[in-house]
């Protein structure tokens, strides 16, 4: 186990190393220059250039990432263009917000996801199932920034019910989890859905059937156990996608988090800042597919005993 | 293997539910948004004594004065910082006084400005006429350092007469130095001294609000308690960036902002039929172009006839009706209708297909390929624009291709050696004055092939004092524009504010200053 961890560090460090660079050389080639955004459009060149010299851009690109590499190790994201301000601060502030965003996303989408695929499963062809593929179907077509709005306009500007935006505490969840929920729970629910039709025709359920164990018994111990184990991965897999869109809800709803703070840094070309809030969205990516791998090999014996092996 | 099920979503349930409820305490950029106010009620703005203000442009740009023309940093400077005059009602000819109490003109090249006795900086240092010098010299280009506000200015030194009392003395006749000295924020001359690093950490004003707080998107302002002028009545002023318009509209209508600008055309009526919301329109100071680079298409730069061309075919109208609308009006000069002295061209350039086709093949230009670039996040909707556009001019025989950018890759393309557009689709602003908005055109901006006509005008418009010599110059400036057409005029774009109706006497200028000094809030 203790030869897997460090196998699977070594890995997870090549993966974030990788992604840092490639952001770090596709910010450089891409257009856009700093110093220039931060200078009047009739600034004199020798302006431009001071600045470019004061934020370090005038060295070639492999000695800037050599400089990047050297801050890297000794634990140092930089400072932001603008301001000055420590991008890990800056960065590790919005961090917990995204990451709470992100969780209470899952844990919603998963609860959601269990109800009804198990009753979609359970109930294949009554009107409940039909319910379940219509929501799924209904849900998988809505784009997330347009159904953002309209929740925003209904709950928050109409009713008065919510906070159209920020995130001011427990309330500022319901809108933005409700939006990337109904992102997510379809192929959540489609995966339940199918896994539970499939172990409930298992030798092993119709026998525990047989034995005279209880249906719940059966349902909730035998069939859900091995019938979620699709589903961990899975949401291992979508970490990237809830990351992802949450780059998307955060700007809708203005929440401060490492979503909003990329993209507003990449409007200004904030080298530094978009290299911490990508670095750090690359780390917790990878952190949660090493915990998902974790976790199934804890809850299926299989994969342990065929490691072992 | 069920307590392992149990213990997992045990913990997880328990991490969101202690993360969800300790929310308030989490650091962040926007957390403290409701202030004083209960944190989680929808529709507090910024508690009873604060102001929220959304913002669409980012903050570019640092604390070091006078190297950034970027409307957010102005108009967040204009709270923080004096100028010795003020411009209350927008009308260039109508100064009064601000850190200045008297002024007059003593020969072609020098002012004498007597100065108030009574104003200290937020650090607690009095303010002098050594705080005057070394703002103007430095902000003028009197100094070796170089700064961008220069170009605002012709270089200017300063006569200390005593502790408040200053002489300007610059280098030659300036016509528009009242105009560039409200341009330019008093910072101590002590700041100064101590160099740029510490003035890009630590804004230190006389103005009515001084910085308390700030992070990359957000700056909180508290009310100068001690300001000469006497405290203000909004205790707290928040600035945020919030590039969304329709999150700026959400949270404007949900009452968790109480002031947003760039409200987009088409919600401005939802706004007005809305009970407690207000609009109020800086319009006409904002020239959108087509702006082109001298250098990359040389039938662009060779041909009057093809640029005369572009213009007629482009039907202008149609894009303020259907695209741009609200308050936006057609261009009909180089500078923007609030500019002092504009001048409307001759003839109007409606669109005229037919003429434009004739002209095209007349300059031999059937098929010539070039890039419109346009920038998305802006201007609104800039890409339709852009699409209107290329179809007009692909209708007369050219072949436009609209690439779409955003505004960093749009300016880099436009300033590279290696940029490929021909044309941009940008804005700018300038706040009446018209050395501001015509200067623009003139050399050494990349704008300009080195016009010597248009270099000529630009230059006697800043020295002719004389108001009507002075408004001939800028006629005839802007009727040689008109003719050459060395970019394409398109319309002045519409800049309306927002705001919640507990937020008195908010003013908006035409240069878009949105002082939250004197305005007051009401129940």
């Amino acid at each position: 186990m203790l030869l897997y961890i460090v196998r699977r560090t070594a890995q997870m460090l090549v993966v974030v190393l990788c992604v840092v660079t490639l952001v770090f050389l596709l910010l450089r080639l891409a257009a856009g220059d700093p110093a220039r955004l931060m200078n009047a459009p009739d600034a004199p060149d020798d302006v431009v250039e001071a600045t470019r010299v004061r934020l370090g851009l005038d060295e070639p690109i492999y000695v800037q990432y050599l400089y990047f590499l050297r801050d890297l190790f000794g634990g140092d994201l930089g400072q932001s263009f603008q301001g000055g301000y420590s991008v890990a601060q800056v960065v590790f502030a919005a961090l917990p917000n995204t990451a709470m965003l992100a969780a209470v996303t899952v844990l919603v989408s998963t609860l959601v996801a269990l109800a009804l695929g198990i009753g979609a499963a359970l109930t294949r062809g009554s009107w409940l199932d039909r319910a379940v593929q219509v929501y799924v179907a209904f849900a998988q077509s809505i784009p997330s920034f347009w159904l953002a709005v309209v929740l925003v306009l209904i709950f928050a500007v109409q009713l008065g019910w919510l906070p159209a935006v920020d995130f001011t505490g427990p309330t500022s969840f319901v809108l933005p989890v409700t939006t990337m929920a109904v992102a997510l729970t379809p192929i959540l629910i489609r995966t339940i859905r199918q896994s539970f039709i499939e172990t409930l025709e298992q030798d092993y359920i119709r026998a525990a059937r047989a034995r005279g164990i209880a249906q719940r018994k059966v349902l909730l111990v035998h069939t859900l156990k091995v019938a979620s184990l699709p589903l961990v991965t899975l949401i291992g897999l979508q970490s990237g996608m809830i990351l992802a869109g949450s780059y998307v809800v955060e700007n809708i709803f203005n929440w401060p988090g490492i979503g909003k703070l990329a993209v507003d840094a990449l409007t200004s070309r904030n080298f530094p800042m978009v290299q911490g809030a990508v670095l750090v969205a690359a780390v917790a990516f990878v952190l949660v597919n090493f915990v998902v791998d974790l976790l199934y090999t804890t809850l299926d014996p299989r994969i342990r005993l065929r490691r072992a092996s | 293997m069920r307590g392992k099920l149990r213990w997992c979503i045990g913990a997880a349930t328990a991490a969101v539910l202690i993360a969800a409820c300790s929310a308030n305490e989490v650091p962040g950029e926007n957390n403290a948004a409701a202030g004083d106010g209960d944190a989680d009620s929808p529709g507090d703005a910024g508690g009873d004594d604060s102001v929220r203000f959304l913002i669409a442009e980012n903050f570019w740009a640092d604390w070091v004065p006078y190297q950034s023309t970027a409307q957010s940093q102005a108009r967040l400077e204009t709270h923080i910082y004096d100028t010795l005059l003020q411009f209350p009602s927008g009308e260039l000819d109508q100064p009064e006084p601000a850190l200045a109490t008297e002024w007059e003109q003593v020969d072609a090249t020098t002012w004498e400005f007597t100065l108030r006795d009574d104003v200290t900086f937020h650090d607690g240092s009095p303010f002098t006429a050594d705080d005057v010098k070394a703002s103007v010299e430095l902000a003028s280009g009197a100094t070796d350092t170089d700064t961008v506000l220069q170009t605002r200015w012709v270089p200017t030194t300063g006569e200390v007469v005593d502790d408040h009392t200053i002489r300007l003395v610059t280098e030659r006749p300036f016509a528009s130095l009242l105009n560039a000295v409200r341009q330019t924020p008093i910072v101590s001359s002590e700041d100064i001294e101590e160099g740029s690093d510490a003035l890009a950490q630590n804004p230190n004003g006389t103005g009515p609000f001084r910085l308390v707080d700030e992070s990359e998107t957000k700056k909180s302002m508290e009310a100068n308690q001690d300001y000469w002028a006497g405290p203000p009545e909004i205790e707290r002023l928040e600035w945020e960036f919030v590039g969304d318009p329709q999150t700026r509209v959400s949270a404007l209508l949900a009452g968790q902002a109480d002031v947003i600008d760039r409200v987009p055309a088409e919600q401005h009526a939802t706004i007005e039929e809305a009970d407690g919301y207000s609009l109020i329109s800086a319009t006409a100071s904002e020239q959108v172009n087509l702006w082109s680079i001298p250098g990359r298409v040389p039938e662009w730069d060779d041909s009057p006839e093809l640029r005369r061309a572009v213009m007629l075919a482009i039907d202008r109208q149609a894009l303020v009706d259907s695209l741009v609308m609200g308050e936006s009006v057609v261009a009909d000069s180089f500078a923007p209708q609030a500019t002092l002295h504009h001048t409307s061209g001759s003839p109007a350039y409606d669109q005229d297909l037919d003429e434009a086709r004739r002209l095209v093949q007349e300059a031999g230009a059937e098929g010539l390929e070039f890039e419109l670039w346009v920038a998305s996040g802006f201007l609104p909707r800039a890409e339709q624009v852009g699409e209107a556009i290329a179809a007009n001019l692909n209708e007369i025989g050219l072949n436009v291709r609209v690439v779409p950018s955003d505004v960093a890759g749009l300016v880099d393309d436009s300033n590279s050696e290696s940029g490929s557009g021909l044309l941009y689709h940008l804005s700018w602003s300038s706040g009446g004055d018209p050395d501001a908005a015509l200067g623009i055109y003139a050399t050494p901006n990349r704008w300009t092939a080195g016009d010597d006509t248009i270099d000529q005008l630009v230059a006697d418009g800043k020295t002719t004092v004389d108001p009507d010599e002075r408004a001939a110059v800028y006629a005839e400036l802007q009727a040689y524009l008109w003719e050459e057409l060395p970019h394409i005029p398109l319309y002045n774009s519409d800049f309306t504010v927002a705001y919640s109706d507990r937020v008195r006497e908010l003013r908006v200028l035409p240069n878009y200053e949105t002082n939250f000094y004197p305005a007051s809030i009401g129940e």
